[in-house]
């Protein structure tokens, strides 16, 4: 009788705990599980997509049509460039972040730190919407100011021009991107212990051996961080090079700028084939999936769960 | 000391130099908003408009929706975020002090999901909508925000260092586990409920991918969506109606983050670093 009242309460405790869980499960089972099971299902499919006949099964059909397709490639090799391209961002805001860690900490420095954030806060749309004409190729800033500098006309259109659009492409996601790495460097900078310093200069090390001895092996890991979240981010680009195409993700100019994010949604929703687009977006998952998986196991984080 | 105190001022100068370049972008679409010349020609880069006038914004707000974009961008945002702070919470705190079986299964369950790019399940998702009918609504922007997984990371961290003797003692005057939570775990939250909001904000004001293809019409769309439409119907001119849009869209978040700076450079400071 005793047994049975203390059974149930342990199970009523169980339950309670559950109570707290249970709505995240079930959107995680209906939202997350069963469509990445839909989208391995559909890639080994022929899928109907107006739902008349059945749905039939072509093994690896998708994935070789998909790999022999030349834009599908081309989308693979534009997404990495952009993304490889993109990385900039790390060197120029471990500079800032230095500059900026160099004045000490007082006004100046939340100053700069607000103001060179502040990029990174404008909406995705508005800073399509302003480098349109800041890298317009007749009276956009930047060629204006290269005239300037050059002395010569420069008329280059760094989002219209297919020669120069990863480049016009890349500003504008390393000034929306550069403020954030700034904010991850100088705080990573920052907690560098101050005694290994000073015990560097009591051995006679000058400032750049210590910036070459300390400073960077100790960033390492922060520019790993770095390295990784950019490169994930880069494989899902999608938002402002579909507006700079005018909305379409063909990647205009001259396919240029298709990512395969955009190759997914082109074979989702412009011309859909279903069965296409789930082959590219396992691809898409597999290169994320990996890469996520080479970042949790550097930054520790199977073992602090084993504790 | 003098060479140091010289050498401060060298790098605040070069830092503001460099700051003044990285925004001149933002002046200038600010200037050419008000810049009644800058319509169907670019005018020469200027400081101030060459014509002053609020034409350009006249027409933004007479030839889009502007104000239920407003409108529906705010609604989404503030459900969505309420919704996956207060989700995440509860996980983070179960996961945390909770004692159950399956608890390190469902931990790994949920962490799982953050290996799991949204792109790669969007048109299951998409379809799944369809057959429950729900497209061109604003369930599909929503359900989602009732499993943040990061949220429930972070929760589960910062909850776990809070002293078990408040809950002990609040467990010998009978409070039961959702007693605790809501009169407990809440209260001594709030910084933590800070960070994972503003993370939420600035996350939802900026979607753009599943908003595009889940809301059809035209009056239910968020303002990302609406604004790179408008924009992409006005190829090539309306350089001013253009930038105006731009202002417009930026406004709220800018203003935010001048009354919260310090807040959210932390916010997305720390998020960056326990990550």
């Amino acid at each position: 009788m005793k047994n049975r009242q203390a059974l149930k309460v342990k199970i009523k405790k169980q339950l309670v705990w559950y109570s707290f869980l249970v709505v995240s499960i079930v959107t995680l089972i209906v939202l997350t599980y069963i469509p990445m099971l839909t989208t391995i299902k559909y890639s080994f499919f022929d899928v109907q997509v107006l739902g008349f006949g059945e749905d039939r099964f072509v093994g690896f059909q998708n994935y070789q049509k998909i790999m022999n397709n030349s834009s599908f490639l081309k989308s693979i090799g534009n997404t990495f460039l952009l993304a490889f391209m993109g990385l900039v961002s790390i060197p120029v805001g471990f500079i800032l972040a230095s500059l900026i860690n160099n004045i000490g900490r007082g006004k100046w420095q939340s100053f700069f730190r607000v103001g060179y954030y502040f990029p990174n806060i404008i909406t995705g749309v508005s800073v399509v919407l302003i480098f349109q004409i800041v890298l317009k190729a007749n009276g956009g800033l930047l060629n204006n100011a290269l005239s300037l500098l050059t002395g010569r006309e420069v008329a280059i259109g760094w989002l219209s021009d297919s020669h120069y659009s990863r480049f016009g492409a890349t500003i504008l996601g390393v000034w929306g991107s550069m403020g954030y790495s700034m904010l991850i460097n100088l705080a990573s900078l920052q907690s560098i212990p101050a005694e290994i310093y000073e015990a560097a200069e009591v051995d006679g090390a000058n400032g750049f051996k210590q910036w070459w001895y300390i400073t960077i092996p100790q960033m390492a890991s922060c520019f790993a961080f770095l390295f990784i979240t950019s490169i994930i981010n880069g494989l899902a680009r999608f938002s402002d090079l579909f507006i700079i195409g005018g909305n379409a993700s063909a990647g205009r100019p001259g396919g240029t700028l298709q990512t395969i994010l955009m190759y997914i949604y082109q074979f989702s929703f412009e011309s859909p084939q279903y069965g296409i687009a789930s082959a590219g977006a396992m691809i898409l998952f597999v290169l994320t999936f990996v890469i996520t998986l080479v970042n949790l196991k550097m930054t520790g984080f199977f073992k602090k769960k084993d504790v | 000391m003098r060479a140091k105190k010289i050498r401060r001022c060298i790098i605040i100068v070069v830092l503001l130099l460099i700051l003044a370049i990285v925004l001149v972008p933002l002046l200038w679409c600010i200037v050419l908003s008000f810049d009644r010349k800058a319509v169907s020609a670019l005018p020469e880069f200027s400081l101030i408009p060459h014509e002053f006038s609020i034409f350009n914004y006249q027409v933004a707000f007479t030839t889009i929706p502007l104000v239920r974009y407003y409108l529906n961008t705010i609604f989404v945002t503030v459900v969505h975020t309420v919704l996956a702070v207060f989700f995440a919470l509860m996980c983070g705190y179960a996961f945390a002090k909770g004692r159950f079986i399956g608890k390190n299964f469902w931990f790994v369950f949920m962490l799982a999901v953050m290996m799991i790019p949204f792109e790669s399940r969007m048109v299951p998702l998409y379809l799944q909508y369809k057959s429950w009918g729900l497209l061109d609504t604003y369930a599909p922007l929503l359900m989602g925000a009732c499993a943040y997984v990061y949220g429930i990371f972070f929760s589960r961290q910062n909850i776990e260092a809070i002293p078990d003797s408040l809950r002990e003692s609040a467990y010998i005057d009978g409070a039961s586990e959702w007693r605790i939570f809501f009169q407990i775990i809440i209260p001594l939250s709030k910084p933590l409920i800070a960070t994972l909001s503003i993370l939420q904000v600035l996350s939802n004001w900026n979607s753009y991918l599943w908003p595009l293809v889940v809301l059809r019409s035209s009056e239910k769309q968020l303002i990302s969506v609406g604004v790179s439409v408008f924009n992409a119907q006005q190829d090539a001119i309306y350089y001013g109606p253009r930038m105006a849009v731009a202002v417009i869209s930026a406004i709220p978040l800018s203003i935010m983050f001048l009354f919260l700076q310090k807040y959210i450079v932390q916010s997305v400071a720390v998020s960056g670093i326990k990550q």
